[in-house]
Order: C-alpha cells, then sequence, then structure tokens
C-alpha cells in the first residue's frame, strides 16, 4: 500500500465528529488487531491499529481493506479504553463516500434502496408478496399489540421469508394481536449505516421513524438483530412508548408470560451462534437461550467462541453486498467449531447468519449439521 | 480551450412492474406507479461526470416530461450534474421519437454551445435505442452507440468511445460534437453527495421550458409531429414465474425443454 | 402534422429489407427478415427487395435471393467496407428515396439501430423498435408492429397510417430464418455510390471479437452449480448446441472448477438472458438476483424441495446427469433450435 501522510485537520475534526471522538481515545496497544477475526481467516490481520492511527492522523489515504470491517465489535469488547472502534470504521468509511471513492457495488446497494425501498434490487410493489396468502391484517394501533417488523432481506429472500413464516405460526400460537405495514414498511436503513453513509442514513431514519410516528407504532418486533439495533440505538424517540424488540427477545416475553408453551419435545442436540448485533452490539445472550432451553428434550451446547466472544458470521459491514474470497469466509471457521461440539443443528436468529452459516455448509458438504433460526426450532415445539 | 460542454438527456420513467393498461380505456396507467429515473440514463449521467472530473467543464441535464419529473432530477444535481432544463408543455404530449427527437434537440440548440450529448442505451419503458441516432440526425451531429468507455481529445476536438457489438467491441473516433449513447451497466453511478444535497433542491437549478421556449414548429411536436399511432393495447400475461413442472423420461424431458426454448415460450 | 418526404400516392408497393453484413457474412437476423419478408410479400403481392451494402460483397447477393429476395440492391463500394452510420445512412437514403418502398426492415443490431434510428427522422417517418411481431393489413397496406414495453409487462400495436417507408427493427431469433432455396432467381441491380472520403466522419480504429466472457450480452445461459459436479465441458457442449454462454455459481467458482468471469449473481454478472437452464443449482437468493431478469427460467435439480424451482418457468425434479445428455442428443439431431 502506498502511503502518502497527509496530516489535514479539517479531516481529523471530521472524524472526531462523525465518531463523537472515538479515535482519539485509542492509545494504539494494538489488542484490537490481535483479536479481529480477519486475522484468522487472512493470515495477517488488517491492523485495525492501523486504521485507529490513520483515523487519529487525520490521513487522507484509500485503503480497501477500509471495506473489509464487518462492524461485528470484537475488537471494541476487548479494547481496554472501550473505544468505538466500530464507529470509527463507518467514520473513515464515509469520509471515502465524500470522496467518491467507496468499495465497487455499494454505490448501487443505496440506489437500490433510494429507488426500490430495499437493498436487493426487488419490486418495491413486491414486498409484501411473501405473505399474499396468509390473510395478515394491516397494522391498527388499536388493535394490535405489536407491529412485526418484517424487514427487507426477509420479505425477499426465500430462505429468509420461512423465519417469518414460523414466527407468524408462534405468534397466533400464544394469540398475539400483531399486523405488519406490509408494502408501507419502510427500509431501516441498517445497510446504509454499515457501509457509512451517515447523511443517508440520517435520512433513512427521519423519514421512517415518521412512518412509525404516524401508523401510531410502539412496540416493534423485528427478525433481524441488525433492524433491532439501528431502531433501539439510532432511531429517535419519537414516541415514548416506542419499544424495539428482536423476536428473540420476544418469544422469551412470551414463554415467561406463560402465553407461549412448548410442549412437542424436540430430541436433538443443538448450539448457538450469537448473533453480533444482539451478543456485542446490545448485550443480549440471554433471550435465545430462554427459548432454546425451554423446549423440552433439546440438549444445548455452547461452541467454544460463544456469547460475548461469538465468532461473527462475516455477514456485517455491507458485506453481504460484496464478495469475500474462498478461504476468507468467518462463516468457514464457524461451521468447524459446530462440528466440535457434536451438535447436529446450528441455531441462530439473524437472516445473515442463516444465509453465510448455511453456505459454508453447503460449502464443504457438511451433512450432519443444518441450520435453523430460533424461530424455525421453537415452532416445531409448539402444539398443532 | 473552452470548457467541455455535455448535456445528458435523462428520462423519468415509472417502475415497469407497476404499469397497468386500462381494459377500458386502452391506456396506460401510470398514475399509481413509482417513478425512477431510466437506469441506463444514470450510467449515461455516471459517464458525464466522469468527463467532469477529468476535463472540469459543465454536466445539464435535459429531460421532457411533465413537473412531476422534477424531484428525480434534481437527484441528478444531487450526484454533480450543473442545471436541470425540464421541457415541459402539454403540446409535447403523445409524442413518438420523432417528435421527442424533434423537441429534444430544440432543447439543446437553446442550451447552445454543447460538445456532446449522453443518452442512455434504451429506455425501460419502450423507446429502444432510436432516440440517440434519431437525436443525432436532427442535431446534424456525429454519433457512437453502444459505449462502455468514452475520452476526448480537446486539442483535436474529437470524441474516442469504446462501442459494444457482438462478441467485442470497436474503438471509435468521431468530431466534435456528438451524440453518445451508453451501454445499459457499463459502470456503477455514484450515489448522491450529500454536502451538494440543498444546493440540488433549490429553485435557481431548474429551468422549465414551453414549446415557445425553444422555438419549435408546432407541427412537429407531440401528437402532430409523430408518425406511429398506437391501435391496440394490452397488458401482457403476468410476469410472476409458472413454475411448470415437466415430468417424463430424460428423453421426453429433452423434448419439451427444446420445445419451451423455441417457442420462446 | 408532420409530413414524410414522401407519401402513399407515390410509394413502392415493396418491402424492404437492409442486409446486414460484417467481413462476407450475413447477420442472421438479416435472413430471419427475408423469410418474414417473403411471407408478408406473399400475402400481398409485393415485391421483396434486400439492400445490400459492402465492399466485395456481391456473392451475398445470391444467397439474399435464395433466402426470398425478388430483387438486390446492390452497393459495393470501398468506403462501404466497414459499417459507418456516414456511408451507409448517405447510400441507404439515396436508395430509398430513389425507389420509395412502403416498407423497410432493420435488424435491432447496434448498426441496424443506429440505420434505422438516422434514416427514420431523415425520412421524417415512423419507427417501430424491437417489434415481436409483424404482419401486412392486405386491405390497407399497413403493417402492424406488435411491440412489448415495460419490460414485456405491455404490449402495443402500432401503425403508420400515412407515414413512408413504415419502417421496423427486429431483433435477432424473433423469426425462423427459413431454408435457402438455391434454385430461386431475382435481380441484381448494381447501385451507383457517390460516396468520397470526406463525407465520412467516423474513423473505425479497432475491431475486436471474440476475447473475454460478457455474460450479460447472452441470450441464452447455460448455468451449473454445485449439482453438476464440476463438469463444464457437458455445459459447455450444450451452450454450444444452443449458441449460449456458460455460467456458474459461486461455489463451482470458489473451488476453482470455473473462471471467476463467469459466476452470475449479486456479487457476479446480473445477466438478461432470453433463456436461461439451470442445472444442479440450489436457488440460493444472491444467485437468483444474477437471473431475476430472464424471460424463461428452466431448472434442473434432483431435489424436489431446492428453492430454485419458486424462480423457475420449469421445472424438472432429475438427476442433471441423466437429463442433460438426453438433451445434448436430442439437440444434435434437432435443426436450428435457438429461437426466442
Amino acid at each position: 500500500m502506498k502511503e502518502t501522510f497527509i496530516l489535514d485537520d479539517k479531516v481529523w475534526e471530521q472524524l472526531i465528529e462523525l465518531t463523537d471522538g472515538a479515535a482519539a481515545v485509542c492509545f494504539q496497544c494494538g489488542v484490537c488487531t490481535a483479536i479481529c477475526p480477519w486475522g484468522l481467516v487472512k493470515g495477517e490481520t488488517i491492523s485495525v491499529r492501523n486504521f485507529m492511527r490513520q483515523a487519529q492522523l487525520g490521513l487522507q489515504d484509500g485503503n480497501e481493506n477500509l471495506w473489509l470491517c464487518t462492524t461485528c465489535a470484537q475488537c471494541e469488547a476487548y479494547c481496554p479504553r472501550g473505544v468505538n472502534i466500530a464507529d470509527v470504521f463507518l467514520g473513515l468509511r464515509y469520509l471515502a463516500w465524500q470522496r467518491n471513492q467507496p468499495e465497487e457495488g455499494l454505490p448501487t446497494l443505496l440506489w437500490s434502496v433510494y429507488w426500490n425501498n430495499n437493498p436487493w434490487e426487488q419490486p418495491p410493489s413486491q414486498r409484501s408478496q411473501w405473505a399474499k396468502n396468509l390473510d395478515l391484517s394491516v397494522f391498527d394501533p388499536e388493535q394490535h399489540e405489536i407491529l412485526y417488523y418484517v424487514g427487507c432481506t426477509t420479505s425477499y429472500d426465500r430462505r429468509a421469508q420461512k423465519i417469518a413464516l414460523s414466527l407468524i405460526k408462534l405468534f397466533e400460537e400464544a394469540g398475539v394481536r400483531f399486523g405488519i405495514l406490509g408494502d408501507d414498511e419502510p427500509c431501516s436503513g441498517e445497510e446504509v449505516l454499515s457501509v457509512g453513509h451517515k447523511h443517508y442514513f440520517q435520512e433513512i431514519i427521519q423519514r421512517s421513524s415518521q412512518v412509525f410516528q404516524d401508523r401510531g407504532v410502539t412496540k416493534l418486533v423485528t427478525t433481524s438483530p441488525h433492524s433491532f439495533d439501528v431502531f433501539y440505538n439510532h432511531y429517535p424517540i419519537f414516541n415514548e412508548d416506542f419499544r424495539p424488540l428482536h423476536y428473540a427477545q420476544y418469544l422469551a416475553e412470551l414463554l415467561e408470560e406463560s402465553r407461549l408453551k412448548f410442549t412437542n419435545p424436540i430430541e436433538r442436540k443443538v448450539t448457538f451462534q450469537d448473533p453480533c448485533y444482539l451478543a456485542r452490539h446490545n448485550g443480549e445472550l440471554d433471550a435465545p437461550r430462554k427459548v432454546i432451553e425451554a423446549i423440552p428434550g433439546i440438549e444445548f451446547v455452547e461452541m467454544e467462541n460463544h456469547g460475548i466472544d461469538t465468532l461473527c458470521c462475516g455477514g456485517g459491514g455491507g458485506r453481504m453486498w460484496l464478495e469475500t474470497a474462498p478461504g476468507e469466509r468467518f462463516s468457514d471457521l464457524r461451521v468447524k467449531e459446530v462440528l466440535e461440539t457434536g451438535a447436529d443443528a446450528l441455531i441462530t436468529s439473524c437472516p445473515y447468519c442463516v444465509s453465510c452459516l448455511e453456505d459454508s455448509i453447503k460449502a464443504q458438504n457438511i451433512q450432519e449439521v443444518e441450520v435453523m433460526d430460533v424461530a424455525e426450532l421453537a415452532v416445531l415445539a409448539v402444539s398443532g | 480551450m473552452p470548457d467541455l460542454h455535455i448535456v445528458v438527456c435523462v428520462k423519468v420513467v415509472p417502475k415497469p412492474e407497476e404499469i397497468r393498461v386500462d381494459p377500458d380505456t386502452m391506456r396506460l396507467e401510470r398514475a399509481n406507479a413509482r417513478s425512477e429515473i431510466n437506469p441506463p440514463d444514470m450510467n449515461a449521467l455516471e459517464m458525464a461526470l466522469g468527463l467532469k472530473d477529468k476535463y472540469g467543464g459543465r454536466v445539464d441535464i435535459l429531460s421532457m416530461g411533465p413537473l412531476f419529473f422534477e424531484h428525480p432530477l434534481r437527484v441528478c444535481l444531487s450526484m454533480g450534474a450543473d442545471h436541470i432544463y425540464l421541457l415541459s408543455d402539454k403540446d409535447f404530449g403523445g409524442a413518438d421519437t420523432l417528435a421527442t427527437t424533434y423537441t429534444l434537440s430544440k432543447g439543446i440548440e437553446n442550451i447552445g454551445s454543447v460538445d456532446l450529448v449522453f443518452c442512455g442505451e434504451e429506455s425501460s419503458d419502450g423507446a429502444t435505442g432510436q432516440v440517440p441516432p434519431g437525436l443525432a440526425e436532427w442535431l446534424n451531429y456525429n454519433q457512437i452507440t453502444i459505449v462502455s468507455e468514452v475520452d476526448v481529445d480537446l486539442k483535436r476536438n474529437v470524441v474516442v468511445g469504446q462501442r459494444g457489438i457482438k462478441g467485442g467491441y470497436e474503438i471509435i473516433e468521431v468530431p466534435l460534437p456528438s451524440v453518445i449513447s451508453v451501454k445499459t451497466a457499463s459502470n456503477e453511478p455514484r450515489f448522491m453527495d450529500y454536502t451538494i444535497k440543498d444546493w440540488a433542491f433549490e429553485k435557481e437549478q431548474m429551468a422549465v421550458w414551453n414549446k415557445k421556449d425553444i422555438k419549435v414548429s408546432e407541427n412537429l411536436i407531440g401528437v402532430p409531429g409523430s408518425p406511429t399511432v398506437v391501435s391496440g393495447l394490452e397488458q401482457a400475461p403476468s410476469r410472476e414465474r409458472k413454475r411448470i413442472f415437466l415430468s417424463g423420461t430424460p428423453e421426453e424431458i429433452a423434448l419439451k425443454i427444446i420445445a419451451v426454448i423455441g417457442n420462446g415460450d | 402534422m408532420v409530413e414524410s418526404l414522401y407519401g402513399i400516392p407515390v410509394e413502392r408497393k415493396a418491402i424492404w429489407v437492409f442486409l446486414e453484413q460484417c467481413e462476407g457474412v450475413f447477420e442472421g437476423v438479416s435472413l430471419e427478415l427475408l423469410s418474414k419478408g417473403r411471407l408478408m410479400a406473399d400475402r400481398m403481392g409485393w415485391q421483396l427487395v434486400g439492400l445490400l451494402m459492402g465492399k466485395g460483397v456481391k456473392k451475398l447477393a445470391q444467397e439474399a435471393i435464395a433466402y426470398g429476395a425478388d430483387k438486390v440492391l446492390l452497393a459495393d463500394h470501398p468506403l462501404l467496407e466497414n459499417f459507418t452510420i456516414d456511408a451507409f445512412g448517405h447510400v441507404a437514403f439515396q436508395a430509398i428515396m430513389e425507389d420509395k418502398p412502403s416498407v423497410f426492415l432493420s435488424g435491432a443490431t447496434p448498426n441496424g439501430r443506429d440505420l434505422a434510428g438516422r434514416l427514420a427522422v431523415r425520412l421524417r417517418t415512423g419507427l417501430n423498435a424491437d417489434c415481436t411481431d409483424l404482419r401486412m393489413d392486405l386491405e390497407t397496406g399497413v403493417l402492424v408492429s406488435e411491440v412489448s414495453g415495460f419490460g414485456g409487462g405491455v404490449l402495443a400495436l402500432i401503425e403508420m397510417q400515412k407515414h413512408r417507408p413504415q419502417m421496423a427493427t427486429v431483433r435477432t431469433g424473433v423469426f425462423p430464418p427459413g431454408e435457402p432455396n438455391v434454385d430461386r432467381t431475382g435481380e441484381v441491380l448494381q447501385l451507383t455510390v457517390d460516396l468520397t472520403r470526406e463525407m465520412i466522419k467516423t474513423k473505425l480504429k479497432e475491431r475486436v471479437v471474440g476475447e473475454g466472457v460478457d455474460l450479460t450480452q447472452a441470450e441464452i445461459l447455460v448455468v451449473g452449480g454445485r449439482g453438476v459436479n464440476g463438469d463444464y465441458q457437458m455445459m459447455r457442449k450444450l451452450a454450444d448446441l444452443l449458441e449460449g454462454e456458460v455460467g456458474a455459481t459461486r461455489p463451482p467458482v470458489d473451488e476453482g472448477q470455473i473462471e471467476r468471469e463467469r459466476m452470475v449473481g449479486q456479487t457476479g454478472s446480473v445477466c438478461r438472458p432470453k433463456v436461461a437452464v439451470v442445472c444442479g443449482v440450489s436457488g440460493a437468493f444472491h444467485f437468483v438476483v444474477g437471473i431475476q431478469y430472464a424471460d424463461t427460467v428452466i431448472a434442473i435439480n434432483s431435489d424436489p424441495e431446492a428453492p430454485i424451482f419458486d424462480y423457475a418457468d420449469y421445472c424438472i425434479v432429475g438427476d442433471v446427469f441423466d437429463i442433460l445428455p438426453a438433451l445434448i442428443n436430442a439437440l444434435k439431431v434437432a435443426p436450428g433450435v435457438k429461437h426466442a
């Protein structure tokens, strides 16, 4: 990499502003670099420390490794200074957008969100096609306890739709009165945030939160931890009662309230992939485990890197839209860990994890392990 | 050396999957359809902006249509274009390609001192590839079509383009001024620049011209200027996948597959 | 009302076809148009005329007659060796104004579209592009063109009641090419060409054909996934018989079984073929995005639950190693199957 050191006060100030001063606190210990999963797959790390240094010096140089970060925040969990390292990456990414130097494929992603209200270049008028035969209600705050926020990936990706179908059965089992927004459901903007376009993200959350406000949304349950994260941490609190939940948290609530009961035993040995955006970004380790362990007959084992140490599936940070070279996929390593547990099912609770992990399982021809989302497992445990 | 002046012709189109044909009136219903910029025009704009990055100069947007085109056109300004000229007049309506290219050419003449006119190769709502050469003919400009890469030599006053042909490409050079039609998906259009977005949505950046402003001949615009008429219109069968399962022995299936391919079914 | 340079009162009852050739070989679409033109001419009792421009292409005139032309207007000139809009436009315009045909058809090829587009304006007439069907109205002599718009969502019928010539372009593969009849006779008329070098502003600096892979241009795409076990030779055979291209999903590309340029999908090529034959592919979303614009998708997979079947028009549950060899054999025997 050709290095041009141009100290630029303006860039430094911008970065401080973009990252709420995150870059200033780092004292260059290098723990982040040591712990970053890229070190595991690439043989050499991507030197998070160097990126922090670049940020501190306000450097102008472009670097394609900037786009490798999945924002899994493993580095943040170990940083002795509590630096929001992922934010620094996002800040540097925003500077790249300003210089018209984003990674190839990402402008297409943003345009897709702009014109189609989803990142997958799918027709906006077909967002709720997946539900056309289900007779679901349009969300009405007077009638419904929760808004089920399906999300872009779950709406359009047939594999992820299965998670929604399972969830809906669980809601019905528990007698939950829920509605969806259908084609009016706004994109959460999480992918825009994750590729660093802060300004466009701000525009999206203004517009989307207005939709929620106008529709009287208070309690909201998401399929994806990524949408949950942006609603919970980034959206304006337009309403005191606005309460976003990831569905694992909601299912745990329903179990606690005895509205949901698991009666069919499932005699399987399972393990759990903590999604980064539940475990590390939001400290949610218990809810999915509560749901799984409530299922009679389940034998639950942990992988070595579980909970706060969970190994990212590789899908965050915009990487679902970027090509990751073979041999460099985190999920390939992850499924090996599953084999070590002897589990025959890998449970997770994120559509990106499902996609990456299933790809790795297929790529390595692993017959003995099946990937399921928590909802898909749970629905087997209810009667009917 | 004078500044490079490029005009990009941009069409705002309804999302194709949302168009309906009213079976009673036999007319297109686009009132409920979401609008977008014709995707190939985004590629054309990106190519023009690439030249502006390299050589400086101006990139203007020219469009013909009703006033609601404004919002999508301002997106083009947010990408880095300089000004919008919207040709809008009820008498421009109902135009086929002959009248449309005539009207656009009068718009370009009115803008003046244009070196290059960029167009998307085709448009998603149907006019396929006729506008660029038609426009070049009205203007008496040269042309290079289906261009995936372009460069100018301002000293020699020429433009050089890589033109797509079956199984390969040609490198073509023509003197300025010229029309360039840009190959669909030949580049990745840059996203909007948020530092200029506020500016892009200010009133001053768009001019609306009617038929008098661009001094057209009345018999060459709109319906009078259109030799072709639509004598029938119908909704094509649904675009959903058929999901028809074929069965039989491999030999029987092979014949069925051949029949399907042969019928273009 | 705009007026074309000539109208019905003076038109010659003839259908003209622009005979596009490159380096002495006809473009397939030109032969297809002769075939269709012959049917229309017979129906109307009109003449079918081919306009042939080039250098050293005289022998092609006979071939055009064998495919159905009654007459070939031949412009043979050094400055017509390579297609330039300046030269071809000039010669075609002169020939049309001389004879004033009722109908002028062209293939919707890069050059055909350029020529038709400029001529239509020069003649102040109408042009229907990318027609999916053509027919002549027996009573009125009007050409009715069927075109589709909005990504195929809408079908329109278009005609010109007053303007001449009635121009239309047609993509390759819409009409069948027909069989040549070497015993057919016809007239070959040599045109006087008054081109000068100064008239030609277009400089062709280079032409490169046959290098590199561009799946996005393929009209027929044969995609092999994990289920073909790396047998891309079989895929190639099938693709060749269909005159198509070979694509692949990510796993075989990752395993080095086929080059990365052939990857189809969200992070590979997004293609727009007329037909996609998808073999041994399970149908993950990021792949499907690459073929979502295909007109027709045929999927073969041994797993009846494979997601790919949700995205296909024709679904075959079976072993690709049974189905594809049978298909290849059947194609070897079947004549000219590539029409879509």
